[in-house]
């Protein structure tokens, strides 16, 4: 564990304990409390990174192996987001607010701990910390969809947590070790890999679930659907991401897919990743719920991050690890947007709605940047991310992948387009009629969130730095 | 300013100058296009009596320069096109159905810079460019000549034409250019290209392919007697008339001795090319009914005569060619001129509703004849003496049947003329005839100028020979002989019996036709096997262009919407309906059930365990 981050995951974990007693007495406390620690470790990861003398100094001064902690600012910003949006979104009445925002903070904690982590065994813990407090959240507003989603959610991965102990044993029996360090010297050894792949492979098909890469997908779109509507925006957009995309491309780096050991699974994930893209493309195009369609988008992104890990390279890699930051941004902006459309008009069926771009214009505004980032627009933050890793397919050699990828990539384009036609542009419809902006505070994360992502675009020169150096340090 | 630029600069910074002027300025534009043309033939002039010079600028880069070379043929070229640009815009001064005054004097100054480039032009590609910088001024000058649909379908058809054969033309330099080396048609000179091997064949037939479509021959002439009919009468005495004629003729001439060693294959081809085109056109002239259309037809047949010419390949025939695309120019010219005066003074070229006019017109009937009797060869006007060196140079090359076609176009072409001039000038006069008078001054002086250059080059045809045909030969590196002189020998005695046989047929053709001057071709029009080729020729079967438009085009264009249909059925249909049916079925397949989802993930959880184990380790 990278002591320096400790305190990432500690201090959050601290404030989730706080809560329950602090607001017995305030309710509002709760918000305070969990908005406040949020922000103040962003402030904190701020300082670190983008003070003017680390800049200059192309990043060689961040501690740890950087990725951590570009992923931690990540998780920060996404729940700080999540947070704020639901201390106005959620009912001043529920119940379990309290429990609510201590979950939040647990989960944030537990994601921490995912990227902080230097074995696998406390990677796992953690990771199944993350499973718990997610079933939780999503049951928030215990409605009968968020109920069946989180049963979905259980037990299609609770077979993966199944698969990822069986792996780790595999790996203890033959490397003796579970460090990352370890699994990285004996792969950078002429040793036959055979049993400690197998391990590996078992591993990495858990995570694989976790992530919800096709085929192992079906729970995703319930989940997402079904769970209360800012729990959406933080499941689809940090945490299945950090459960499963994050471990994934973790074990691509370790593996040493780039250097040919290990071949076959490499193979094999980016068959899967390329199946991900192209379903959950295809999917997405005809779905007629907002939400569920942003899940399908979800699973084609993942795809892209799969691919670009399974290749290895360490452009792939660079590649990876943008888009998944690209990913959290962007996505959560649109499930925010949606939860926003459920409040405002009172449902996300595509069908229903029209026409709201006048009612609504930061709404559908932000959900256009988002969308064109997605789809890698230039020069949106989307386009760098996904310009990496067709570049790296196309020099390593895998021409037909770069093809599709791109191809797909007009899909993506396409259903978007659909979605904004049918929700925001064209005529009004009746639903949308009594459908007014929603208020600043709910929009602030949003337009946070999108300035993000053109910032990241227009920046992608000094961040491009950041990521190699990052790059280089986990790779070599 | 370098001399030779004048020619080329000036008509073109005139013709700029024009289009700033207001339309309703009354004769400043006028004065503007004849002062700029006057100007430009003064240039020529002294041009021409100066030594050969050269003037290069480096172009396009390193191995293409921008050579404009004097050389005799060219300064004798050039002196040509200025003389005609000046005689057509002091004609077109007074003549208002010319189209809008602007845009024709602006055409008019554009084509003469246009083709004053061409004639000086030594490099091939400079050459080309001027070349196809006239293309665009054929266009805009038929079309804008009258406000009709007419007007434009025949601007398009112009156009199509020799924008194909001037695509063959560059096709063709660029393939001479590469297989010589260089663009330079001086430089190629010194060393001439065989037609030893296929590619040199192909160039050589390319060139001849842009040549011979500018100067109008068969089969590439079938727009000019349409522009006849539907373009003013300055524009085809000057461009179809004269420009094209000599421009095409030069560059034949260029092609075929300066640039090429041809065989006796080729020199068969030409020939026969040339033989061709002065029988199918004289055919066609000879049964018209229409002023101009007629001009327009022997416009395309005295190209015969200079194509069979120059296809004799030796020095009098060569000769004879060059002197009779200048005599052409002239008199057709001329003609062209006169069906002018007469359109504007009468207000129809139709022959059945003319007659009697030279009574009226006495000047312009006075032209008339001189040029006519000019073109039909009598002696002793100028297309007597050009003739007759055609007629030597064809039987010294011992094919006597390309004399006899030569004759008998010869034949052909007076008899239509005594039936044009007969029709239009003497005879019955109309009533509504009766108060036609003189056409204006203007219009008769260029007239004037050009049939006494008839007479001159005729009765003096020594000079022109010494002047102009005789240092152009020496400019393609030809030895020849003494050219001129009236020989009373067998030729002079066989023209005497072809005059004599179409003024017997014109007898003859009057009483058949009751005496009317404009029904003595019915004869031969209405003869047995003719007349069924005349009908044919007037739906324009023949017509290479129009059978083209009629079947080929709409064919190919229905093969290729078909096509784009097909193309946006695979980039359109096929992907949305594709990518319609997978996400069809990939939404029904989530369809929320559990069991559905599981038996899945496990499928997928075995096939990837067996896989890892298969691929990975445990082996």
């Amino acid at each position: 564990m990278d002591k320096g981050l400790l305190a990432y995951l500690l201090i959050p974990l601290f404030a989730a304990v706080i809560i329950p007693f602090a607001a017995r007495c305030r309710r509002k406390l709760a918000d305070i409390i969990a908005a406040v620690t949020l922000l103040a470790g962003l402030a904190n990861l701020a300082w670190l990174v983008l003070r003017p003398s680390v800049i200059n100094g192309g990043f060689a001064d961040i501690p740890g192996d950087g990725l951590s902690l570009l992923l931690v600012a990540t998780i920060y910003l996404i729940g700080l987001c999540v947070t704020f949006f639901s201390a106005w979104f959620m009912d001043e009445e529920l119940p379990n607010r309290p429990a609510y925002y201590s979950l939040i903070l647990v989960s944030v904690a537990a994601m921490t701990g995912v990227v902080t982590t230097s074995d696998f065994f406390t990677l796992y813990v953690f990771i199944e910390v993350l499973a718990v407090t997610t079933f939780a959240l999503i049951t928030t507003d215990e409605s009968a969809g968020g109920i069946e989603g989180a049963l979905k959610y259980f037990f299609l991965t609770f077979p993966a947590s199944a698969l990822i102990i069986a792996g780790l044993a595999v790996l203890l029996l033959t490397l003796g070790s579970l460090s990352f360090e370890n699994l990285r010297i004996f792969m950078a050894s002429d040793i036959p890999s055979g049993p400690v792949t197998f391990g590996a492979a078992l591993m990495l098909l858990g995570f694989l679930i976790k992530s919800g890469v096709v085929p192992f997908h079906a729970w995703t779109p319930d989940a997402y659907q079904g769970a209360y509507a800012p729990v959406s925006a933080h499941l689809a957009g940090i945490v299945t991401k950090i459960s499963g995309v994050y471990a994934i491309v973790k074990l691509a780096t370790l593996l040493r897919f780039f250097d040919g050991r290990a071949q076959g699974l490499s193979g094999m994930l980016m068959f899967l990743g390329m199946l991900s893209i192209a379903v959950g493309a295809l999917a997405a195009l005809r779905q007629k719920d907002f939400k569920r369609m942003l899940a399908f988008s979800s699973i084609s992104q993942v795809g892209y991050i799969v691919l670009a890990a399974g290749l290895g390279t360490p452009l792939a890699i660079m590649g990876a690890v943008f888009h998944l930051v690209n990913h959290a941004t962007f996505k959560t902006v649109l499930f925010l947007n949606s939860a926003s459309l459920e409040r405002s008009a009172g449902t996300t069926d595509m069908d229903k709605l029209g026409g709201l771009e006048h009612s609504m214009p930061w709404t559908s505004w932000t959900s256009v940047v988002a969308l064109l980032s997605t789809a890698g627009v230039p020069p949106l933050s989307g386009f760098w991310s996904k310009l990496l890793i067709i570049l790296a397919l196309w020099e390593s050699g895998f021409k037909t992948y770069a093809v599709l990828a791109l191809l797909f990539s007009i899909v993506t384009l396409a259903y978007f387009m659909v979605m904004q036609r049918k929700v925001f542009f064209g005529l009004k419809t009746r639903a949308a009629e009594n459908s007014p902006e929603v208020s600043a505070p709910l929009l602030a994360p949003v337009v946070l969130l999108s300035a993000v992502i053109v910032a990241l675009g227009l920046l992608f020169p000094y961040f491009y730095t950041y990521v190699r150096v990052v790059t280089e340090r986990i790779i070599l | 300013m370098n001399l030779i630029l004048i020619p080329i600069v000036l008509p073109l910074v005139s013709a700029f100058a024009l289009l700033c002027m207001s339309e309703r300025t009354k004769y400043l534009k006028e004065v503007l296009a004849v002062g700029a043309a006057l100007v430009s033939l003064l240039a020529a002039a002294n041009i021409f009596l100066l030594p050969p010079t050269a003037l290069s600028y480096s172009w396009l880069g390193s191995g293409i320069s921008f050579t404009l070379k004097t050389d005799n043929l060219s300064a004798f070229l050039l002196l040509a096109v200025s003389l005609f640009s000046a005689a057509i815009s002091v004609y077109s001064f007074s003549l208002p159905a010319k189209g809008p005054a602007k845009w024709f004097l602006f055409n008019l100054l554009m084509t003469q810079a246009f083709a004053a480039g061409v004639a000086l032009a030594d490099n091939m590609v400079a050459m080309l460019f001027f070349w196809e910088g006239l293309l665009v001024f054929l266009y805009t000058f038929i079309a804008l000549s009258q406000p009709t649909h007419a007007a434009k379908r025949t601007a398009m058809k112009a156009f199509l034409i020799n924008a194909v054969t001037d695509l063959c033309l560059l096709a063709g330099v660029v393939i001479t250019g590469y297989i010589a080396g260089t663009f330079s048609m001086s430089e190629i000179s010194h060393n001439k290209l065989t037609l030893d091997y296929s590619w040199s064949i192909f160039a050589y037939v390319l060139l001849l392919v842009g040549a011979v479509s500018k100067a109008g021959a068969f089969p590439f002439h079938t727009w000019i007697p349409d522009a006849a009919t539907d373009s003013s009468a300055p524009f085809m005495a000057y461009v179809p008339a004269a420009i094209d004629k000599l421009l095409g003729i030069y560059f034949l001439t260029r092609a075929s001795v300066y640039l090429f060693a041809l065989d006796g294959k080729m020199q068969l081809v030409l020939m026969t090319l040339g033989a061709v085109t002065i029988l199918v056109a004289v055919m066609m002239a000879f049964v018209q009914k229409d002023y101009k259309r007629l001009l327009s037809y022997h416009a395309v047949s005295q190209t015969g005569y200079m194509i069979l010419g120059i296809g004799t390949l030796n020095p009098i025939g060569i000769a004879g060619g060059l002197f009779h695309m200048i005599n052409n120019a002239v008199f057709k010219s001329c003609l062209f001129m006169t069906a002018g005066a007469v359109e504007r003074q009468t207000g129809t070229n139709d022959l059945s509703k003319l007659g009697g006019l030279f009574r009226s017109m006495p000047v312009t009937g006075v032209c008339f004849l001189i040029a006519a009797v000019s073109i039909s060869g009598i002696a002793p006007l100028n297309g007597f003496f050009s003739k007759e060196l055609i007629y030597k140079g064809t039987l010294e090359t011992g094919y006597k049947v390309f004399f006899l076609a030569a004759e008998i176009g010869s034949f052909l072409t007076l008899a239509s003329f005594l039936k044009l001039g007969h029709a239009a000038f003497f005879g019955k006069r109309p009533e509504n005839l009766k108060e036609t008078k003189e056409a204006p001054f203007s219009m008769l002086l260029p007239m004037l100028a050009l049939a006494g250059i008839c007479a001159a080059f005729g009765f003096g045809a020594r000079l022109p020979l010494e002047w102009f045909i005789s240092p152009s030969l020496t400019a393609l590196n030809i030895q020849h002989g003494v050219l001129s002189g009236f020989h009373p020998d067998k030729l002079y005695f066989i023209s005497v019996i072809v005059i004599l046989a179409a003024v017997i047929n014109h007898m003859v053709g009057l009483s058949a036709g009751g005496g009317k001057a404009c029904k003595a071709s019915d004869h031969i029009h209405y003869a047995p096997v003719l007349k069924e080729t005349y009908a044919l020729a007037e739906r324009r079967a023949f017509d290479l262009y129009e059978q083209t438009m009629d079947h080929a085009v709409p064919f190919a264009s229905k093969l290729l919407y078909r096509a784009d249909r097909f193309l946006d059925w695979a980039t359109d249909t096929l992907p949305s309906g594709a990518a319609g049916f997978f996400s069809g079925a990939f939404s029904r397949f989530h369809n929320g059930s559990y069991p559905l989802y599981m038996a899945l993930t496990l499928a997928g959880t075995v096939i990837y365990i067996l896989l890892a184990a298969s691929n990975g380790g445990l082996r």
